[in-house]
């Protein structure tokens, strides 16, 4: 066991200091290229080097937002892609998850099904689209079934070989102080697997929103990827970047909430 | 004295696609009750199959394997050490000890709980036992891992080579410590080893096998004076054993 030291050195100090530092500069530096484009892309417009009207501009979309915000339109059409992503995001991972443990605890099932497994990972979903509006009808449904399909294959492979890759000394060990294959998956699989299932959960918050913008190109009344749709068609490019910009917050704060999640269960 | 564990002419084979393959041939041996036993023999000649048909994890092709002198084996009477730890690094140093106690839930839980906390109190554990396995030294681990079997109090205990992953000089006093518990406790091992020194160092018996399909080629019982393996391997005769069960080895290797 390492004992902890309190009297700290001058190098130790000094150490102290230059790691803080890089980590301010690092944060400073993140700002400055954020501001730095705003403020380019701004310039830019105002003084017509690029057209706002293809290119838009930050004081436009700022306006547009606030446009939409006063007329209500604005927390509806994130509501509603919101609500498609959550749920499908939601349904993908458990259902996705549940199907792996099926195939783990079945070894014979399992053989059946990879080549198929291996496939649809490899389909592109997007070509699904038509027959997903013909078989649940155009709106909400079509958009999270899109949605499902593109996060649920990803979640059961990435799952499944988690599970295969749990060390088989251990499941030896447990195997010899008479432990089930419930057991086995309870006590060991679920635990040494948790971080691979962050890692699913990060890899699902993007395809998720993948899921519903094309479920939205496709087939929809409102939602973000409505109003990208529909802004690009009647040329209203602030509308399109506006959409964006929501579109970009959503996504890192689903982002930040899965973060949260992997410094409690993700590998350390 | 009374056996605890024998094997009566035990045969293991086990097929591969391309071929069957005969593991071990005619095994007769047996390990006295509070005994310290040791497998020696060439590498994947099937010392841990006679471990693995021990703790009922392989069932032999065919033959006899009694315990405390039982041919149905209560495989619960038999703890299981392993090359590696298998500590759960998301479980606390108890809740690694009592994964047994979970799995099994005997009846008499209250009292294997008890007997954890005294194991882990005489064994100089008892302070670490909210912590997690990372931040304990490699001869900790194996001693926790020793006492997550013991727990369970089994008849005999299976030692697949749990001091290989050591580096020298840990290895030397974890097989101390190791020794000093399971004698202490008053449990009969069977210890399966490349390292000829560790095996003469800790065992009462040493069974030489040959090459696979293993048979027993050798059976020698040791005494020698010292109460700890290190101190054995201070004895006179442990140089000119070595030289034997080596020599064994050898022509056994050259054999093949």
């Amino acid at each position: 066991m390492s004992k902890k030291i309190t009297n700290f050195s001058k190098t130790h100090k000094q150490y102290v200091r230059r790691l803080r530092t890089t980590k301010g500069l690092i944060i400073f530096f993140r700002i400055f290229v954020l501001v730095a484009f705003v403020g380019m892309w701004e310039l830019l417009a105002q003084t017509h080097i690029i057209d706002p009207f293809f290119f838009s501009c930050p004081s436009r979309i700022v306006k547009q937002l606030i446009q939409m915000a006063q007329a209500g339109t604005l927390l509806t059409h994130t509501w509603v892609t919101l609500y498609e992503t959550l749920l499908g995001f939601a349904i993908a991972t458990v259902l996705g998850y549940i199907i792996a443990v099926a195939l783990w605890w079945n070894e014979k099932v399992r053989k059946v099904f990879e080549p198929y497994i291996v496939v649809l990972n490899s389909l592109p979903k997007i070509a699904l689209g038509p027959i997903i509006i013909l078989w649940v009808g155009a709106g909400t449904k079509a958009i999270v079934l899109m949605c499902i399909l593109i996060c649920i294959v990803i979640t059961t492979m990435t799952m499944m070989n988690a599970f295969m890759s749990v060390d088989e000394g251990k499941i030896l060990l447990l195997k010899s102080m008479h432990a089930n294959k419930f057991q086995i998956f309870r006590k060991l699989i679920v635990p040494n697997t948790m971080p691979d299932l962050v890692s699913v959960l990060k890899i699902n918050v993007g395809m998720s929103w993948v899921g519903s913008i094309m479920g939205e190109y496709l087939t929809s009344k409102a939602g973000l990827g409505y109003l990208i749709v529909y802004g690009g068609q009647v040329f209203k490019i602030d509308l399109v970047m506006a959409a964006t910009v929501i579109l970009c917050i959503l996504a890192y704060l689903m982002y930040f909430l899965v973060s949260l999640i992997e410094k409690k269960y993700g590998r350390k | 004295m009374e056996n605890t564990l024998e094997f009566k002419n035990v045969n293991y084979y086990y097929q591969t696609p391309k071929d069957e393959i005969f593991a071990l041939n005619n095994i007769n041996f047996n390990v006295e009750k509070q005994a310290f036993a040791s497998l020696v023999g060439p590498s994947g000649c099937g010392k841990t199959t006679i471990l693995s048909i021990t703790a009922g994890l392989l069932k032999p092709s065919s033959g006899q394997i009694l315990l405390n002198g039982q041919n149905k084996i209560d495989s619960k009477k038999i703890g299981y050490m392993f090359q590696r730890d298998h500590l759960f690094e998301w479980r606390s140093v108890w809740k690694n000890i009592t994964l047994g106690i979970e799995i099994q839930k005997p009846k008499d839980k209250a009292e294997k709980f008890k007997l954890a906390e005294e194991l882990l109190k005489k064994y100089d554990l008892y302070s670490f036992i909210n912590q997690k396995p990372r931040s304990l030294s490699g001869g900790m681990r194996q001693r926790v891992a020793l006492i997550r079997t013991l727990t369970l109090e089994p008849d005999l205990l299976l030692l697949d080579e749990p001091f290989s992953a050591l580096d020298f000089q840990t290895r030397l006093s974890v097989c101390d410590d190791v020794y000093e518990i399971i004698k202490s406790e008053k449990k009969t091992a069977l210890l399966v080893t490349h390292d000829i020194s560790e095996a003469i160092s800790m065992s009462d018996k040493i069974i030489v096998l040959t090459h696979r399909p293993a048979t027993v080629k050798d059976e020698l019982v040791l005494n020698l004076e010292g109460k700890t393996p290190l101190q054995k391997r201070e004895d006179k005769n442990f140089s000119s054993l070595f030289d034997k069960i080596w020599r064994e080895l050898t022509n056994e290797q050259k054999n093949n």
